[in-house]
Formats: C-alpha cells, structure tokens, sequence
C-alpha cells in the first residue's frame, strides 16, 4: 500500500529535528504525552480500560472463564494475551490474522504480567489439576498515533485492576477481585542518533531503526525487556533507557494506577 | 444566507438549472451528496469538508516516488490512484539505470498531469518549467479540500505567506505543501498553514493569517476576535472584483507554481 | 423487579452460548417493556464524530449499551488488483466484535456470521455510495463492535453513516437502521438483548431518508399483517434515527472545541438552525427557503465568494471524475486557462 512509503523530505525533517532533541510536535526527548485512562468501559467484559496516549487509543477487555489448567501447573490460572492491529486504526494495518509485529507486542505485554507476579494465580485454581480461571487479555487498537505497546501494557494492567473473578455468574460463590499483587507498567524508547525518544509518535516510529522496551515493578525492579528493531543499541544507551524507563514508569503508576 | 451546512441527501433547491458540483438532481430538485458547505445565490453547489484528493488534468501536485519500474516512476499523489511519470516525461534523457539516482523511493517532485483516462490511469510530466525534484525544503499535508484556501483568491494567500514568511513556497493540488527557507521562518510559515486549514470555513481568513505573520504568536487570540468586523470589510471589496472573472483558477495556478526555476 | 421463571444457561441464535434468565412477560399491564420503553420508542442514542486521527472519517455511537466505532478510509487504491471494478469504487465493509464485547469472550477473526454482517451491511450502503466517482478504488468502512447489547449490526451501519459523511464520500443520502421485533405478541421497535433473546421475531432494517429499504434480515415469526405494520415502525425508528444523524453532523463544527473555529461560525449559525426547520417540515415549500435566503442576502459577508473558489477547484476535479459529457466544453475553458497560465509563468520568470 502506498502510505507505507513516507516521503524522504519528512523523514529528514523528523530525524534532523531530533538530531538536535527535539521533536516534530514540539515535546522535548524525554517528554511523553499525556495519557487519559477510563476504566470499567464495557459492561460484558470482567475489567477493561481505554488509553488514550496522545493520539493513540487502546481498549483492554479482560475476560474471565472456567478451563483446565496447563499440565505443569494444575494449581495455577491461566493468561493468555492477544492483541491484532486492527485495520481500523491505520491506514497501513490489513485485516488479517495477526502478523509478527502484533504478535509481538502481545507477548511483550504477556511477559511483563506474567513476569513480574501481577496476577497471584495460585488464586485462581478451583480444582487442582481440573478446573482453573482463565484470564483473556485482549488488546484492540483503535488509533495507531504512536507507541502502541506501552499503551498496551498501561490498559492490560488498568483493566485487570478492575477485574472481577465472576464466581457468582459460575454459580460457585461470591465474585472476588483479581488477584493483583503488582504494577507492572512497559516504557519504550527508540534510539535516533544516538539519542534515546520516549513516547514516540508513529510517524517517529517509521524513522527509527530501533525500540528498546523495559517493564518494570514498583520497587523499581525489571520484569521485562525487548529490544526490537535491525538497528543496535550501545550498552550505555541501555543502561540510560532503563533509567529513563524507571522514572518514567513510577510517575505513571503514581498518577493513572494508584487511584483505580 | 448564501451557505449552510449542509447533509448528504438534504433538499436544497427546486431550481434544477442550478444544480451545481456536489449535488444531484431527482424528481426535479436539487439535493447535496456532501456534508459540506452549501451555496445557494446562483448556482447550488457543495463543497464538502473533507475527501481525498481526484486527480485531474493540468493540475500541479507534488508526488512522492513509491516504486521504480524499467521505465516509469511511479508516484504516491495522495490519491485512490497513483501517478505514472514515464522517463520520457523527465525534461533530460535518462537510462533505465540512472532512473534511481534521479529519484529514488521515497523522494519527492512537483508534477503536473498530463492526463487522465477513463479508467483513472493518471500520467504526469515534468516537462515544463519549474517542475523538478524536490531534494530539499519541508513537505506539509493538508486536506486537500483546504488547498483552495491556501491559495486565496488570485494567489493572495500565497504571495502574502511567501512576502511574510521570505521563504520559497509550492501547493500542490492534492494538498502537498513545499517550503523552503530558513529554520525558524517555516516554523511560522508551517504554523500559519496549519491555522488556515483549521479555519478555512471563517471569513476574513487572509487578514487573520497576515496579522498572524506580522505579530507575535502570542497575541493571536486578540487577533482574531478584535479583527473580524475592519476585516470582511476589506476582504468583501477585493473579492467583489474578481467575483465573475475567470482568470482566478488560472492566477491560482500559476502563483502555486514557484518563480524558481534553479534546475533550468 | 421482575418475576424470573426460567433460569439456567441457554443458546441464543447464532449459537453462542448465554447465562440469562428469560423473564415472564415482557410488556407490562401499562405497555411499557423491562426497559421502561414503550413499544414504538427506540433506546437513546449519543454520536460523536471524528473520534480517530488517522482515519478518513470516524464515529463513535452509543445506543443503549451497544458501543460502536466506525472508521472510513478511502476512497484509496485497491489491492489485489482482480477484486477492482473497472468503472465503479467497491465499498468494502468489515462488522467485527470486539473479543471483549459479549458475555462469552468470542475469538478475534472474522466467523460466519460476521462474514455475512459484512456483506449485507456493505450492501446497503452501495445503493447511496456515488459508486462511479472512483472506479477502481475501494472504501474501507470499519465497524467495531466494543460492547454489545442486541442490534449490533444496525448500531455499526447508523455509526458507517455518519463515518462516511465525516470522510467526505459522496451520497445520494444518509442511512439508518433500526430493527423490529415480537414479544408476548406484540411489536416492539428497537430490540433490547431480553426481547432479542427470547423474543418471536427480529427485522432488521436499514434505509434511505426517502424510505428505500437497502438492508433486510428478518427471522423468527411474523404474520403478513405484523409484517406491514413492522415495516411502519421501523420507518418511524429509522426517522428518529435521521433526525439525530443529522443534529450530530450540523452541530459538529458549532461544538468544536477548537475556539477560533467557534468564533468564526458563530454568525452562521442561527441561519443553519432555520434551515433546519425548512428542510425537515416544509418540504414540498422548499421554495420559502430560498427565497428566504434570498432576502438575507444582502446583509451577509464575503464568505460566498470564498466558498466559490473552493468550487472552482472542486469543479475541475468533478470534470475528470464522473461528468463525461461536460467534460469537453469545459476542457476548452481549460485549455485556455492554462495557457495564460503558462504565460504568466514565463511572466514571472523574467521579473526574477
């Protein structure tokens, strides 16, 4: 498709603009723009959350059902996480199963809920080895402004904060809250000239060779990282993008996810 | 009134001889096909708010190269439809092999086309003066429904914004703007365009842009809210002259197209 | 509230599995329904357009607890290529539910019975899309289903519409869509899930202002005489539908938060709202309006003639897209436009 070609005149533009640190829509290199969290948006699902961050929109549906446990771990719940970059959110995504980038992404997501012990699943057995809860995380884009998996991983964790265990609906008792015992929350930088960008808008992404993303926990802990992209990253770059990240995850654990 | 906003399949004239571009006529009256803005004076005519720009010939655009082939460029003109520049079209002779170090994927170029078939095949050229590659400068998008304002009337808002900004300038129809100038001169010029395409529906819009350009930003809500009575006034007089003569499409064109003919 | 007779897990009709309790009666002795509703009144319904930034044209509806967002894009270029018409734009309309949006997660993907909303839903817009605008491209009309409370498919056309509108597409008119279904014996307009899920009968229906039916599904039970006056419902829904379309689109550019743009259509208007009332009553003296506007003529400002201008440009892209037989006398003018156009070029040239 056509609009996969960005003009060399923009990509000039953007990448001398952030040669000297700055940035096409003014912010400065380690500056994000602001995030809007709403929780419980729909009714039919346990937990869910919409993240606005910038331009970019996200929904998280968590969905909760009875199903049997994997095999090594009869006592445990379940995650399964997935997320499809829907042709509606940009002219560049096509209907379709999902493609390695959205895959991905699901599975960064997955890894820093999974990793960090967000989800206390020994919670969510019912019957070792029978019966356990399974917990559906599902990321649909609406808006690609832009850095979509760090909104990911914020409405993953807003949503399952909301979450309801629906023992009442199974007939087995009382509905619980999910288990939550931690705040994981994804940060990406991308690398341009050597200088690390928060936050990057799409047309940035296009420009980059290289994203760095760091998942971390409340005491200031790492759950998660990926580097993605052809481009390399100095070891000095990745000890600043961790710093950057840490930072910037506890100020949005302290704003967005402390009050839900 | 002479506008409205008006809705797709809203009635808006009984007169059928009136029937203007973005309507349609059934059981004897006129009706719009866009959510746009109506005219009722003489002619009924609608132009919409929004809408992709549909290439049409003669017209000057600015086309982003998306695929090479042995002997054509093929060009992204933000259209359903690309554009085809044959090698014959490029004022020099070139070699297939030399194709690529003229332009490449992803540069861009003022065309013009040279036509369109049936079937929207759409050939450009740049065999004319003033047609060229654009090595360097900035590309701004804007809806190419905006483009007519960005213009004014016999180029009035280019020749302002060009005076006022001293940088060089070039809209494309299909709502690719160029600039080129110095740094902080196509911030201003960047933000000047971006306020008008925010308003192009408001009266009084070139005034509004030149106090824009003469002052500092920071004064501009002062601007538009004390300046729109002195400002239709102006405005009225200088577009009642140019109200029945046809040359303006032309003075457009030809102010969309830069003196700058460097690659001659 | 309600006396639950049955209780326990049951399949509804596309075969997804639901825990719900089917209540005893549906109508009460006053003829309200479990919602309070009468039988011949729709659930509210709030529009907001231009929700997505890089779409075309979008929207975002609510109607009861349905959440719907349509995104348009296009017209834009058609791949692959055997699926292009050569003299007219293909609409290409994809209906899909959220994994989220019902009580069972459903799996993400198109099924069945998203494939054939799809294509019905896509069809009934071909008949008011000006399909020989952009021959050979295609219009992407996406609708996501986010939560889902019974009439998906006529919330998603009635958000299309207005996502159609916002993108610029021409149209013969806009589209609404409403359903009708049967309960206890009686019609209802605009199922809610209970009467969706229990009820005898479900008709969905979308059409033109003018009353074109351009989508029809119907199953269960209707007897010829229920049919007639189902048909009349939904004409009446559909109506109130359009009337809310149309509030959301003439108030969009008189609500936007963007204050300059406010200012500068703050005189038009009280003359829009007039308009309104015209066009919506009086349409057989549609002539009063333009006399109307006639009168006022005098006392506006310039922004006729700067419309014009817009027109001009407009006209020429008309020329080579659809008027075939206009197009020669007008590409004499052109020619001659251009001409003295590439005069002043050179013009301008020997000034530098």
């Amino acid at each position: 498709m056509s609009s996969e070609v960005v003009s060399r005149l923009k990509k000039d533009y953007i990448y001398n603009l952030m040669l000297k640190g700055q940035r096409e829509d003014g912010r400065q290199f380690d500056e994000a723009r602001d995030i809007v969290i709403e929780t419980n948006v729909v009714d039919k699902a346990e937990g869910s959350a919409n993240v606005q961050i910038g331009d970019t929109r996200v929904m998280v549906g968590i969905k909760v059902q009875i199903g049997s446990p994997f095999p090594d771990t009869p006592d445990k719940g379940v995650i399964i996480t997935s997320m499809e970059l829907n042709p509606i959110a940009s002219p560049d995504f096509e209907a379709g199963p999902p493609r390695p980038k959205a895959i991905e992404m699901a599975r960064v997501v997955d890894r820093g809920i999974r990793e960090s012990g967000a989800i206390d699943l020994s919670k969510l057995c019912i019957t070792k080895g029978e019966e356990v809860w399974i917990i559906f995380i599902d990321v649909h884009v609406l808006n690609n402004g832009g850095n979509l998996l760090d909104a990911a991983s914020l409405g993953s964790i807003a949503a399952l904060m909301t979450t309801t265990i629906p023992y009442e609906r199974e007939g087995r008792g009382e509905d619980i809250r999910m288990p939550i015992r931690e705040m994981p929350i994804g940060i990406s930088l991308i690398d341009v000239g050597g200088e690390l960008f928060i936050d990057p808008t799409y047309s940035e992404e296009a420009i980059c060779d290289t994203r760095l993303t760091i998942t971390s926990n409340q005491d200031g802990s790492i759950c998660a990282m990926q580097k993605s992209g052809a481009g390399s990253l100095s070891e000095a770059q990745v000890l600043k993008a961790v710093e950057t990240a840490l930072e910037r995850a506890a100020v949005i654990r302290e704003k967005h996810l402390l009050n839900i | 009134m002479d506008h409205n906003i008006v809705i797709p399949g809203q009635m808006l004239s009984e007169d059928v001889k009136s029937a203007g571009h973005g309507t349609y006529v059934k059981n004897d009256k006129v009706y719009s096909l866009y959510y746009g803005v109506a005219n009722l004076k003489d002619r009924t005519y609608v132009v919409p708010f929004s809408g992709k720009y549909i290439p049409s010939r003669k017209d000057y655009l600015i086309g982003v190269v998306i695929q090479l082939t042995s002997s054509n460029w093929i060009f992204d003109i933000r259209s359903p439809y690309d554009g085809l520049l044959h090698v014959s079209e490029y004022p020099k002779r070139v070699e297939s092999s030399g194709m690529k170090r003229i332009m490449d994927i992803g540069d861009c170029a003022i065309l013009r086309i040279k036509d369109v078939s049936k079937s929207m095949r759409t050939d450009v050229s740049m065999r004319e003066r003033g047609l060229r590659p654009l090595k360097d400068g900035r590309l701004i998008e804007i809806l190419p429904t905006k483009v007519p304002r960005v213009i004014g009337h016999n180029g009035s808002m280019v020749s302002m914004l060009k005076k006022e900004s001293n940088c060089d300038m070039f809209v494309g129809q299909n709502g690719r703007i160029w600039i080129q100038g110095k740094d902080h001169e196509m911030d201003r010029l960047t933000e000047a365009i971006d306020m008008i395409e925010r308003e192009a529906h408001t009266s009084g819009l070139t005034e509004k842009v030149q106090q824009f350009m003469n002052n500092d930003p920071v004064v501009e809500d002062d601007i538009v809210s004390g300046s729109d009575e002195s400002v239709d006034q102006g405005s009225d007089a200088s577009s009642e002259d140019n109200d029945d003569t046809i040359p303006e499409e032309t003075c457009r064109k030809i102010d969309a197209l830069l003196d700058d003919a460097e690659d001659a | 509230m309600k006396v639950f007779a049955v209780r326990g897990k049951f399949e509804n009709k596309f075969g997804e599995s639901i825990m719900s309790d089917k209540p005893e009666y549906f109508i009460d002795e006053n003829g309200l329904r479990l919602d309070g509703r009468r039988t011949d009144e729709i659930r509210p319904m709030t529009m907001e357009m231009g929700v997505l930034s890089r779409a075309d044209g979008s929207c975002y509806l609510e109607w009861g607890n349905n959440k719907v967002i349509a995104a348009v894009y296009g017209p834009r270029e058609l791949h692959p290529r055997r699926l292009q018409r050569p003299s007219e734009v293909l609409v290409r309309y994809r209906y899909n539910m959220a994994a989220f949006s019902v009580e069972d997660r459903i799996r993400p993907g198109p099924s069945r019975r998203s494939t054939e909303i799809s294509k019905v839903s896509g069809e009934a817009f071909e008949p008011v899309v000006m399909t020989q605008y952009y021959p050979g491209a295609v219009i992407d009309v996406f609708a996501e289903v986010l939560q889902a409370d019974a009439g998906t498919r006529t919330a998603a056309i009635n958000a299309a519409t207005l996502a159609l509108a916002d993108a610029g597409i021409p149209m013969k008119g806009l589209v609404a869509a409403c359903a009708v279904g049967k309960v206890d014996g009686q019609l209802v307009l605009d199922l809610n899930k209970p009467e969706d899920n229990y009820g005898d009968a479900d008709l969905p229906v979308a059409m033109t202002q003018d009353g074109e039916i351009t989508l029809l599904q119907m199953d269960g039970n209707l007897t010829h005489e229920e049919f007639i006056k189902a048909m009349e419902m939904v004409k009446k829904g559909c109506d109130q539908i359009f009337e809310l379309q149309r509030k959301t689109l003439i108030s969009r550019f008189g609500s936007e938060d963007d204050v300059e743009a406010l200012e500068g259509s703050i005189e038009t208007e009280p003359e829009e709202e007039e308009a309104e009332e015209l066009s919506e009553e009086e349409v057989p003296s549609e002539k009063e309006d333009v006399s109307d506007t006639g009168d006022n003529a005098e006392d506006v400002d310039d922004s006729g003639e700067k419309f014009k201008e817009d027109v001009a440009d407009f006209d020429e892209q008309r020329e080579s897209g659809s008027d075939e037989e206009d197009k020669t006398s007008d590409e004499d003018v052109k020619d001659e436009e251009d001409e003295a156009s590439d005069e002043d070029v050179k013009g301008e040239e020997d000034e530098q």
